[in-house]
C-alpha cells in the first residue's frame, strides 16, 4: 500500500488542482487499501483474492454550489481531470442555501489501530487459519464454510480551510459455519484489528459443537416467547437502531424513532446506546470524512432518546453541535454513527438462561430487514443455533423461526443485559452484550420444502 | 490492451498457472440526486484496473490492481499464482472447468443517446421538475429523485485463447414521495422503489419514464395512504404487480437456482438453497403454469451481455418449465461438478472482484390471464399489492416475507379500499405452487434490479427480471397482525 505521506500528497495535489480549476473551497480524500480474503466451503478453499487500490475523491465548492468527483487514476492527469470534473459539477448544481461551507480543522485524538500481525497475515497464514477452522467440523464428519479477511487501509483528508489528517488501520474478520453430518449448523465469528489475537481452532470447535447440538431440531409454533439473544443477534438490532434512527437527517425528516421523541423514554431504562470511536476495542477512524473529531455521543440514555449524530451540514441545519459523523459526500444517509456500543449490564449468560422457564435462545439472525423505521419493526430468520430454554436450561434445538417485531417494544421488555460484550460485524462493527427480552414475536417457521 | 493481457497471462503461466484469465475494466459513473427541491449530490467517478484469476496446484487464486503497467501485470499475475498455491495448502479436489470454445469477439449494448453527452443541467432540470410536481400535492413533506448512469468497457482474455471486448451503457432513474406525520411514514415510488427503473441503454430510457407526469399520482397515493386502514392479517388470494413479482422471482427462484449456492459455496454468508443438484428434471417448483427463463440476450435488459466473465457466450435457458426444475445458473466450475456446461452466468462487480454466479434476466414467462384489469375482474376476493418496500428470506430461500408500499382490497372483481403497510409471507415451493394465473404478454415487462448483493467481499450485480402480474391463492398477508 502507498505510504501515508504519499496519500497526503495526493490529497494536497487534489486541493491545488481544484482551486486552480476555480473552486472556492475544496475537500480531498485519498483512500488506499490492500484487501485479502480467503473463503472456504465444503472443507476446501474455493475463493482466495487480494486487491490493491487507491481512490481519490474531491468535493469542490463554488459559493454554495457543491460537486463531487472520484477517480483511481493517481497520476497528474487523473488528478487534474478529477478536480476539473468536481468543479464543473459544482458550477452546474443549483445553490444550496443551507450549505454552511466546509468545516475548519479541530483537534483530533488518534488511536493506534494498525497491527503488525495483521499486516503480515499473508495467504499462507490465512490458509493455515482456514485449516484450523475446518478441522473440528471435518473430524466429526461435517463440512465447514466461512472466511478469513484481512485489510490494511489508509485515509488522508485535507481541505482548503486547513484540515490535514490521516489514519491507517488494519482489520481481521473470521467466520465459520459448521454443518454437522445430521444437518445441524453452528456459527462462530471474530473481528479485531489484530490478527495475533485470532484463535481459529477455538472458533472452529465452538461452531462444530453448536452444529452437533443443533441436529434433529424440533418444530415450535410461532408466537411470543421470552428470548436470550446472543451478541450476533443483538448486533443486528443495534445496527438498525443506529443506522435508521440515529442520524440527524432521518430525525429531522421525521423518519426516525427519535423524531418528536427526543427526551422521551423509547425503550426500557436498562438500554443505553452510545457511539464512541475512541472506546477500547473500537475499530473505526477517530475522525469523520470531513476530518472532524468523532465525538462520543450518547444516543439512548437509560431508555431515553437523547439525540442523533451530526455532520457539518446537519449540525448547521438543525442548530446542533457537529459531532463528527460525516460520511463521504454526497450521500443519501446523512451522518451516521459507525462505532456503536450497547452498554453492558451485570448479568452472566448463565444467569439469563437460568431465569427463563420457557423461552428461546438465538445465536444469530439472517437477512434482517426493516418494515417500519419509526417503530423499528424488523423481520428476519434465526440461524445456526436456535434452542429451547426450559426450566433454566438450554434443551432441544429448534427449527429456524421468522420474527416480525417492533424492536423498541421488544427492548422495552428487557429483563437483563450481560456484563460480557463482543465486537461483532465487518464494515462498522458494534460492541454488544447478550440480551434477555421478555417478549419477542416469532411469526413463522422455516419449512421442510 | 491485447498486449497487456498477454503479459498478464504469460506471467501467470510462467509462474505455474495451469489456467489463467485477465479482465481489464474501465468504468465511468455519474449519479445525481435531489431532495425537497435541493440538489443533494452531483457526483462523477471513474475506476480502472485489472484482475488476474488463475488455477495453480489445482486451486484458485485471484489478485487485482489499479496500476496498469507491464510491471504490475507481472507482479499481480505472480501474486495470483502464489495465492492459488496457498489455497492448495488445504487439501481438496482439484478445480475442473467445463469446456468452452475460446472466443474472439466484441459486443456492445444498445444506447441511442449517450447519457454522458446529456448536460447535467438537463438531468437536474428533469429531477427538480418531478420533485416540484410531487411537493405540489398538499401534505407531501419529503420528495426525492435520483439518476445514475454507467459506462463500462471490459476486456477479457484467457490462457485458452479467448479475447473478448465488451462495452455498454446503463441508465437508471426514480422518484419517491413521502407523507410523514406523527410517526407514520408512507412512501410511494415511481417507476419502482430501490432506485427506480434501470436499463441497459441511454438517455432515451429515462425520458420515456415521464417522471414529471407520474409524480402527482404517487404523491397523491402517499397522502391517501396516511388515512388508509392497515392491511389486515388473514390468508387470502394475492395479486402482485410486475415490479414486486420481479423481486419475488429474484429472491425465491433466481438465488435458489444459482448452482454455487446449491453446491454450498455461499453457505456461510448468503446461504445455500432448498434445491439440490440432483433435483434437476424432477423437482416441482411451482404450478404447471410457472415457466421461468434465464436469458442474457434480451436487448436493453440490465442482465444482458455478449459473454460472461469466463468468456462463456450469453444464453437463454429454462430454469423451470411447466413447474418443474430444469436448469441452473452456473459457472464453468460449478457446471463441471454436475457434468454440464456453463450457463454463462459468471460476473464480477468491477476489476477488483473475482466473478461469481449471478442472475442474468431471470423471468417468469407470461401466461394467458389477459390484462391486470382482466385478472382483478376474475378475482372475487383478495388483495392486490404494488411496489416493494422490504424483503427478507431465509438461508435456504424457503421462508420469505415481503412488505409493499401499497395495496387494495379486491371485492367482487373490483379494487376496493386502499390498504397501508401491506406484507405477505410464504414458503417458496408452496407459493409458486399456488400460482393459478399469470397475465398475458401485453403486461410483461423487464425490470432492472441494480442492487443484487452476494458474496464476500460484497459484490453488487446488475440483473433483471421479466414479469407480468400474477395471482396466488391462500397466501398469509398482514404478517404479525
Amino acid at each position: 500500500m502507498i505510504p501515508i505521506e504519499h496519500a497526503q500528497e495526493l490529497a494536497a495535489a487534489l486541493l491545488d488542482a481544484a482551486r486552480g480549476a476555480g473552486a472556492q473551497q475544496v475537500e480531498a480524500l485519498a483512500v488506499a487499501s490492500d484487501a485479502a480474503l480467503t473463503r472456504f466451503a465444503g472443507n476446501r478453499i474455493h475463493q482466495n483474492v487480494a486487491s490493491t487500490d487507491v481512490e481519490l475523491q474531491v468535493r469542490a465548492v463554488v459559493g454554495t454550489q457543491v460537486g463531487v468527483a472520484s477517480t483511481n487514476a493517481t497520476d497528474a492527469a487523473g488528478i487534474e481531470e478529477c478536480a476539473a470534473s468536481a468543479v464543473d459539477a459544482a458550477r452546474r448544481a443549483p445553490a444550496d442555501p443551507d450549505f454552511p461551507g466546509l468545516p475548519g480543522p479541530r483537534p483530533v485524538e488518534y488511536a493506534d489501530r494498525v497491527s503488525p500481525a495483521t499486516l503480515h497475515f499473508d495467504a499462507a497464514a490465512r490458509a493455515d487459519a482456514v485449516a484450523a477452522l475446518i478441522e473440528p467440523t471435518s473430524r466429526g464428519g461435517g463440512i465447514a464454510a466461512g472466511g478469513v479477511a484481512c485489510q490494511h487501509s489508509l485515509i488522508a483528508i485535507a481541505n482548503t480551510l486547513g484540515v490535514a489528517i490521516a489514519m491507517p488501520r488494519t482489520s481481521l474478520r473470521t467466520t465459520v459455519l459448521a454443518t454437522g453430518p445430521e444437518g445441524g449448523t453452528g456459527w462462530a465469528s471474530f473481528t479485531s484489528c489484530d490478527a495475533s489475537t485470532l484463535d481459529a481452532h477455538t472458533l472452529g470447535v465452538f461452531a462444530a459443537d453448536t452444529a452437533r447440538r443443533s441436529a434433529d431440531a424440533i418444530d415450535l409454533a410461532p408466537g411470543d416467547y421470552t428470548v436470550v439473544l446472543a451478541p450476533e443477534a443483538v448486533a443486528d438490532i443495534t445496527q438498525f437502531l443506529a443506522w435508521y434512527g440515529c442520524s440527524a437527517k432521518s430525525v429531522h425528516e421525521g423518519r426516525s424513532f427519535m423524531s418528536g421523541k427526543i427526551g422521551q423514554r423509547v425503550t426500557s431504562e436498562m438500554i443505553t446506546l452510545i457511539d464512541d470511536a475512541l472506546a477500547p476495542g473500537a475499530m473505526g477512524m477517530t475522525f469523520d470524512y470531513e476530518g472532524q473529531p468523532r465525538q462520543r455521543v450518547v444516543l439512548i440514555d437509560h431508555g431515553v432518546a437523547v439525540g442523533p449524530v451530526t455532520d457539518s451540514y446537519w449540525a448547521a441545519k438543525t442548530g446542533s453541535p457537529n459531532t463528527g459523523h460525516a460520511l463521504p459526500a454526497p450521500n443519501s444517509e446523512g451522518p451516521l454513527p459507525l462505532d456503536v456500543e450497547l452498554a453492558a449490564g451485570d448479568a452472566t449468560l448463565a444467569d439469563m438462561v437460568a431465569s427463563v422457564k420457557r423461552g428461546i435462545y438465538v445465536t444469530r439472525f439472517h437477512y434482517v430487514n426493516i418494515e417500519d423505521p419509526t417503530r423499528q419493526t424488523l423481520t428476519g430468520m434465526t440461524r445456526d443455533g436456535t434452542f429451547m430454554i426450559e426450566n433454566g436450561e438450554l434443551t432441544k434445538p429448534v427449527r429456524d423461526l421468522r420474527f416480525t417485531q417492533p424492536m423498541l417494544d421488544a427492548l422495552d421488555t428487557t429483563l437483563a443485559i450481560s456484563k460480557q460484550r463482543t465486537l461483532v460485524g465487518e464494515e462498522a462493527p458494534v460492541v454488544v452484550p447478550y440480551l434477555l427480552l421478555e417478549r419477542f414475536a416469532f411469526t413463522g417457521q422455516k419449512s421442510r420444502a | 490492451m491485447k498486449r497487456f493481457c498477454e503479459e498478464c497471462l504469460d506471467a501467470a503461466t510462467a509462474a505455474g498457472a495451469s489456467y489463467a484469465d485477465v479482465r481489464v475494466t474501465d468504468t465511468t459513473k455519474q449519479s445525481l440526486s435531489v431532495r425537497n427541491g435541493v440538489v443533494e449530490g452531483v457526483q462523477g467517478g471513474t475506476s480502472v484496473g485489472f484482475g488476474v484469476r488463475v488455477i495453480a496446484d489445482g486451486a484458485w487464486g485471484f489478485a487485482a490492481s489499479s496500476e496498469l503497467s507491464p510491471e504490475a501485470a507481472v507482479r499481480v499475475a505472480r501474486e495470483a499464482v502464489a495465492i492459488a498455491r496457498a489455497s492448495a495448502r488445504v487439501p481438496a479436489r482439484a478445480v475442473r472447468l467445463a469446456p468452452v470454445e475460446p472466443a474472439h469477439a466484441t459486443w456492445s449494448g444498445p444506447c441511442a443517446i449517450d447519457p454522458f453527452t446529456v448536460s447535467t443541467d438537463d438531468k437536474l432540470a428533469l429531477l427538480l421538475a418531478a420533485d416540484a410536481a410531487m411537493r405540489a400535492i398538499d401534505g407531501i413533506s419529503l420528495a426525492t429523485g435520483e439518476m445514475e448512469f454507467l459506462k463500462c468497457r471490459k476486456t477479457f482474455a484467457s490462457s485458452e485463447g479467448a479475447l473478448i471486448e465488451q462495452d455498454w451503457v446503463e441508465s437508471a432513474a426514480g422518484i419517491t414521495a413521502f407523507a410523514i406525520d406523527e410517526g407514520e411514514v408512507m412512501r410511494r415510488s415511481y417507476p419502482n422503489s430501490l432506485g427506480g427503473a434501470s436499463f441497459q441503454g441511454g438517455w432515451e430510457t429515462i425520458t420515456a419514464l415521464d417522471l414529471v407526469a407520474n409524480a402527482p399520482l404517487i404523491a397523491g397515493q402517499a397522502i391517501e395512504l396516511m388515512s388508509a386502514p392497515v392491511c389486515p392479517g388473514e390468508t387470502t388470494t394475492l395479486i402482485l404487480d410486475a415490479t414486486q413479482l420481479a423481486l419475488q422471482v429474484h429472491e425465491s427462484i433466481g438465488h435458489p437456482t444459482e448452482l454455487d449456492r446449491v453446491l454450498g459455496d455461499e453457505a456461510a454468508f448468503a446461504g445455500t438453497s432448498w434445491v439440490g443438484a440432483r433435483d434437476l428434471g424432477t423437482l416441482r417448483y411451482g404450478s404447471d403454469i410457472v415457466n421461468v427463463t434465464a436469458d442474457a440476450t434480451i436487448p436493453g435488459s440490465l442482465g444482458s451481455f455478449g459473454f460472461d466473465d469466463e468468456g462463456v457466450p450469453a444464453q437463454r435457458e429454462y430454469l423451470v418449465r411447466d413447474g418443474i426444475l430444469t436448469g441452473f445458473l452456473s459457472s464453468r466450475e460449478s457446471a463441471a461438478v454436475i457434468g454440464r456446461t456453463s450457463s454463462g452466468a459468471m460476473r464480477a462487480d468491477g476489476w477488483n472482484r473475482t466473478p461469481l454466479v449471478r442472475m442474468t434476466t431471470v423471468s417468469l414467462e407470461p401466461g394467458t390471464a389477459g390484462t391486470l384489469a382482466d385478472l382483478i375482474a376474475d378475482t372475487d376476493r383478495g388483495i392486490y399489492m404494488e411496489t416493494n418496500d422490504s424483503w427478507s428470506i431465509d438461508d435456504k430461500r424457503l421462508n420469505f416475507q415481503f412488505a409493499c408500499e401499497i395495496a387494495w382490497e379486491i371485492t367482487g372483481g373490483k379494487l376496493g379500499r386502499m390498504l397501508r403497510n401491506p406484507s405477505y409471507t410464504g414458503i417458496s415451493p408452496r407459493f409458486w405452487g399456488s400460482c393459478d394465473a399469470i397475465c398475458s404478454p401485453v403486461e410483461w415487462r423487464v425490470h432492472g434490479l441494480g442492487n443484487c448483493g452476494k458474496g464476500e467481499p460484497m459484490q453488487v450485480a446488475h440483473v433483471a427480471h421479466g414479469a407480468a402480474p400474477a395471482r396466488f391463492r391462500d397466501v398469509q398477508v398482514g404478517v404479525g397482525r
